[in-house]
């Protein structure tokens, strides 16, 4: 396929006349305070809420179990659904689908070009990015706080600062904030913004259902919320039933909040798995789609099709708190683990959710900071798709102890051993990359080698969890509350934190402070090292997970990781502070292209323009040619105002200068 | 590039006035959200026009699949709750939800079905009115059929937490509501939209079938149908599974 670089007559013709008639853009979409934004959206989601709260004890105030229990979840159900309807109605998201009843395409999003666009709707992906930035960093810090807060508690397993029950509510609150903020943590910020300039693309595919994810996912922010001044839910994340059944209406907001959290993250991965599919530039074959493409597209497919049990799971619980359905209640013909099974088909994937972009941005950093071609990009790519298959076939090794014939633990502690060589595979790869190479120790460098040492910790304390009589063993305790943490905290988030650093230039235009960062990346691997290994030996000795109280001789350990979390949350705290001094109190532009990378998405000018490239390039080679005598051009740019027309890689003195 | 035979340029194109399909919809197209881009030359704009398109067939199937995986943990809830019948209450005495309205919802979804289909196939052959007709049809079906499935909540013989059965049905008519609500509105928003086309393009000359905004219309349909086909299959599941098993 060939992309014409010369102006057709076509166009060369119209040039003479005038330009196109523009047409107008909504009223709700014009700049100023009257118009749509993230103030009518929470009016709309307060008008709402108190819309369905009264609605809610008009019809069901008289019935005997809502008199008698003084507690009305259909109102409570009612008012939280009203609420997000009233927030996507307040920024604008519903006036599409009402303009299609009419027959109409909508009015154009685009014509915003002050700040206030990052808090309106937008059809940008780079908008939505940003946007997304802030948000999972907004989640991030909420939940981080909680984390303090439960580290205070265990200071001391006599003095307490919370009764119990306060306490597994912040642990209940905490969890399922950091669950729902890592399954979008790369997906929403890097996925959004960079796919489709890693792929060559001038859009996403579908991108009112990328602005209506992110909005959506923003309202499940403010659902599970809810849940603090509902009075929290017990059940820690994974909101088993019965004790569900038996909570509070801070339980309807957990099971709310997660089901349209699980609708958003399955209309963001298919707007991006079909942009992948069909949207790749001409020349983009499927064995030149970079490596963090490849571990967005597997994240993509797992989002798409195992959050709909969540959902289902999620609505089912909500029916039996407003309609008293018996889905999870045994006594009256249901099952408390059919809430397992639906759970966890969904929560196992989820977890390589998290996993595989972090595998994704690892394999497209170390080529750049290695100087070296990826080693063996086809084995990345299988171990990311390998991992993405295997991950709906071991769901039940969470249930290993209940609800699970003994006969069948065997298979699934199979899959779950056998899931352990494709991502294997991802370490082979980075440790073949590495081999005799020059390599750069930038700090997106180092959060790399961070993933590498946390994830090898996380990983094999996994392998041998999957073995019954160790599962058995160590369930419901700290080691496995230190081996998820060491792989979701210590792989996926150092990941991201590393992206984040590495991509930022692009994305703002700005240079990172590089001494602010150095500290903020030794603070925060050191001290997570130093909060989550004591963890492991901690639940070794027995401490379980989710109680207030525990041995006295542990008290020794429990102190040493608590001090360590709190210097571990003073890290994000000083990475706020970078952000803010390198961004806003003393901005310097970043030079194009700081890291010398070959991708794609460095090759465009900055800041990235509207349309990300252009022409529409073809592409000749994949991104990884580093240090290659006569490698061929990256792909051409038909003459556009790319960055650079050509990619030819720097010789190996240059990069060592550099 | 695979569909270079198709490119339209003034030059080949024959004399329309207000200019060629192509031209008007440079003209109408502004946003970035649409098919095509201001900046493009030909090539490009059919380029992105082809992913477009290929975006509504793959997206139809992935969007067919996610539903699949929907419905799939519907009818895991239902065999896992029939199967461990905790405390004998799987479905005491047999009662199961009303048969009429069962097989009423399910032979107008699947008129609905027989209607988006027979339109397409009119459609191709370029009987807009055949197609309107039929797809109208279809609408009013589709809408009945979710006034009946809303309506049945107050006619089943038992309370939502009577028995597994009772809870698994109340789960599913929430789900199904939800599923004839959504390609009820792709139907008449694909028909709305088709009756529009017709303004904007100015006419109902066949050549104008080549512009981006009828091809992408013809690229929808198609998506549609292929949904409400999966619709009609499902509904024979769970019409055997609900109200038959």
């Amino acid at each position: 396929m060939s992309i014409s670089t010369e102006q057709p007559n076509e166009v060369v013709r119209r040039s003479a006349a005038p330009p196109p008639k523009r047409r107008a853009i909504s009223w709700t979409q014009r700049p100023g305070w009257m118009s749509q934004h993230l103030g009518t959206a929470l009016v709309g989601a307060a008008l709402g809420y108190w819309l369905g709260h009264w609605f809610g004890n008009y019809i069901s105030s008289d019935y005997s179990y809502v008199a008698n229990s003084g507690q009305n979840s259909i109102a409570d159900t009612l008012a939280l659904v009203m609420g997000v309807v009233g927030w996507l109605a307040g920024i604008g998201v519903l006036n599409y689908p009402l303009a299609k009843i009419a027959g109409r395409e909508g009015k154009e999003l685009e014509d915003v070009k002050d700040w206030t666009r990052y808090v309106r709707l937008s059809s940008d992906h780079k908008v939505v990015g940003l946007q997304y930035v802030v948000s999972v960093l907004l989640f991030f810090f909420t939940a981080g706080l909680l984390a303090m807060a439960i580290r205070t508690e265990l200071l001391s397993p006599t003095f307490h600062m919370f009764s119990a029950d306060t306490y597994i509510k912040i642990v209940s609150e905490h969890g399922t904030m950091m669950m729902m903020m890592a399954s979008s943590i790369v997906v929403g910020p890097l996925g959004n913004y960079l796919v489709p300039l890693m792929i060559g693309s001038r859009r996403m595919a579908f991108p009112r259902i990328e602005a209506f994810s992110f909005w959506l996912f923003t309202a499940g922010y403010l659902v599970i919320f809810s849940a603090l001044p509902y009075g929290g839910f017990p059940t820690g994340w994974t909101g088993y039933a019965p004790l569900a059944n038996q909570a509070g209406p801070g339980m309807v907001s957990y099971l709310f909040g997660f089901a349209i959290i699980g609708v958003a993250m399955a209309a963001a991965g298919f707007n991006i798995a079909i942009t992948i599919v069909n949207y790749r530039a001409p020349g983009m074959t499927w064995s030149r789609v970079p490596a963090f493409v490849w571990g967005i597209l597997a994240t993509a497919g797992l989002m798409t099709l195992a959050t709909p049990s969540l959902f289902v799971a999620g609505l089912f619980g909500i029916l039996d708190h407003t309609v008293l359905t018996t889905f999870y209640v045994a006594e009256h013909g249901g099952s408390s683990y059919l809430w397992e099974n639906l759970f966890w088909f969904f929560g196992h994937p989820e977890v390589y959710i998290m996993a595989l972009p972090g595998f994704g941005i690892v394999a497209e950093l170390l080529p750049v900071f290695a100087r070296k071609p990826l080693f063996a990009f086809k084995v990345v790519v299988a171990g990311e798709l390998g991992v993405a298959v295997l991950s709906f076939f071991v769901w039940q090794h969470h249930i290993f102890q209940s609800g699970i014939d003994p006969s069948m633990r065997p298979l699934y502690m199979l899959t779950t051993e056998l899931i352990s060589i494709p991502t294997g595979f991802i370490f082979l790869v980075g440790m073949g990359t590495l081999y005799k190479a020059k390599i750069r120790f930038t700090v997106p460098m180092l959060f790399c080698f961070a993933f590498f040492f946390n994830f090898l910790i996380g990983g094999v304390s996994g392998v041998f969890q999957s073995d019954v009589p160790v599962n058995v063993t160590v369930h419901g305790g700290f080691f496995v509350l230190s081996h998820f943490h060491y792989t979701i905290l210590g792989g996926l988030v150092f990941a991201f934190f590393g992206g984040l650093y590495y991509w930022l230039p692009l994305m703002t235009g700005l240079e990172i402070n590089k001494k602010l960062s150095l500290i903020q990346f030794w603070t925060m691997f050191v001290f997570f090292n130093l909060t989550f290994f004591p963890m492991l030996i901690i639940g070794l000795l027995g401490q379980p997970r989710r109680v207030f109280t525990y041995a006295r001789a542990l008290t020794g350990l429990n102190d040493f990781a608590s001090v360590s979390a709190f210097c571990l949350g003073a890290s994000f705290l000083l990475f706020a502070w970078t952000l803010a001094y390198s961004l806003v109190i003393n901005p310097k532009k970043s030079p194009l292209n700081p890291w010398d990378s070959l991708g794609l998405e460095w090759q465009t000018a900055q800041p990235v323009p509207v349309h990300n490239f252009e022409r529409i390039p073809v592409i000749m080679t994949d991104p990884y040619h580093y240090s290659e005598e006569g490698a061929p051009k990256l792909a051409d740019f038909g003459g556009g105002s790319s960055a650079r027309e050509s990619s030819v890689p720097p010789t190996d003195n240059e990069t060592v200068l550099r | 590039m695979s569909g270079e035979n198709e490119m339209t340029t003034a030059s080949s194109q024959p004399n329309f006035p207000g200019g060629t399909p192509e031209e008007r919809e440079f003209e109408m197209t502004t946003d970035s959200s649409q098919t095509s881009f201001p900046r493009g030359t030909p090539e490009e704009r059919e380029f992105e026009f082809r992913a477009h398109v290929g975006a509504m067939w793959s997206g139809s199937r992935l969007f067919i699949a996610m539903y699949t995986f929907l419905l799939a943990s519907v009818c895991f809830a239902y065999f896992y709750l029939r199967s461990s019948n905790n405390a004998q209450l799987w479905r005491p005495h047999n009662v199961t939800a009303p048969l009429y309205y069962g097989w009423a919802i399910y032979i107008l979804l699947l008129f609905t079905a027989l209607m988006a289909l027979f339109g397409q196939t009119r459609f191709r052959k370029g009987s807009v009115n055949d197609w309107q007709i039929a797809g109208w049809a279809g609408v009013l079906s589709g809408l009945v059929a979710l006034f009946l499935q809303i309506f049945e909540f107050t006619k089943v013989p038992f309370n939502p937490g009577s028995s597994a059965y009772a809870s698994i049905f109340i789960g599913f008519a929430c789900i199904n509501c939800l599923t004839i609500f959504a390609g009820t509105y792709w139907l008449e928003t694909t028909l709305a939209r088709s009756l529009r086309i017709r303004k904007e393009l100015g006419g109902t000359n066949p050549e104008l079938s080549t512009a981006f905004t009828a091809r992408s219309l013809r690229a929808n349909v198609s998506a549609m149908t292929y949904f409400w086909g999966y619709i009609a299959l499902s509904s024979t599941l769970f019409l055997w599974m609900f109200y038959r098993f």
